[in-house]
């Protein structure tokens, strides 16, 4: 049991822990921190797993800017901040729904004959292969991403607009 | 960490996050449960990324555009909920019921 196995797992326990914190909990701000927890522990692992970029960008993007915008509009929208009324049935039925699906699933994944299932050596992955790649074959992904967020923006922009008053 | 242990972790992120949505009354939390069960589906890439013999890009560059789809998607989402607070003072869903039959 060597020490990064160790810190891998207590990243995993946050990953749930905070997933459970944002399905959970009563109160907005509680839940969104759930997520921001997640997303932490999601980070670390992504760093266990290699990819110290994509760790870096997770809480850059998600911790950073996704979480504080959801505070934006959460103090914005602050009528439903206190607790309302949680409706027992719905509660229970999704969960009962959501147990299905796990345990539905679960099987396949412990079935599943995944060859070459060992790693390489534990070491960072190469930046520059993940920046070439994104310049040569993965180009129109990226591009193509860039003009969903140029899209994305100006949507936000042009639904959050203050309506025109006739004048 | 097993491949199996990852992909177990990333099936317990997405259910989780779909008894968010299913369960939820505030459109907030549903966005969160939205996110939750978008950001599985990346750690499941990046899972396959390190465990499938190659030079181990693919699954990065997975991972980062589930990111950047997902951050354009809260952005809508949330001028979505800000308008709808202007008009109905309320961002409840069920309370939200005007379209339906």
């Amino acid at each position: 049991m060597s020490i990064e196995l160790v810190i891998a797992g207590v990243f995993a326990a946050m990953v749930i822990a905070g997933a459970l914190m944002a399905a959970f909990l009563r109160h907005v701000l509680h839940a969104i921190i759930g997520l921001g927890i997640t997303m932490f522990g999601l980070a670390g692992i992504y760093l266990y797993l290699g990819s110290p970029f994509v760790a870096s960008m997770q809480i850059l993007i998600y911790i950073g800017g996704i979480s504080v915008a959801m505070v934006f509009a959460m103090m914005l929208s602050v009528s439903m901040s206190v607790a309302a009324l949680r409706d027992r049935t719905k509660t229970l039925f999704s969960c009962a729904a959501g147990a299905l699906f796990f345990l539905a699933v679960f099987p396949m994944i412990r079935a599943g004959q995944y060859e070459a299932a060992s790693p390489g050596e534990q070491q960072a992955l190469p930046l520059t292969l993940v920046g070439q790649g994104f310049m040569d074959s993965y180009n129109v992904v990226f591009e193509a991403l860039s003009l969903v967020l140029l899209a994305a923006i100006l949507g936000a922009i042009l639904i959050a607009r203050k309506e025109k008053q006739p004048q | 960490m097993t491949l199996s242990a990852l992909l177990v972790i990333g099936l317990l992120l997405f259910t989780i996050g779909a008894i968010t949505v299913l369960s939820r009354r505030n459109l907030i939390i549903v966005l969160i449960g939205i996110e939750l069960m978008m950001t599985s589906a990346a750690l499941n890439f990046m899972a396959f990324n390190r465990f499938i013999p190659g030079d181990g890009v693919i699954g990065q560059v997975a991972a980062l555009v589930v990111l950047g789809l997902s951050a354009g998607e809260v952005a809508i989402f949330l001028s979505i909920i800000l308008v709808l607070y202007r008009k109905r003072n309320d961002i409840d869903i069920e309370e939200l019921t005007d379209l339906k039959g």
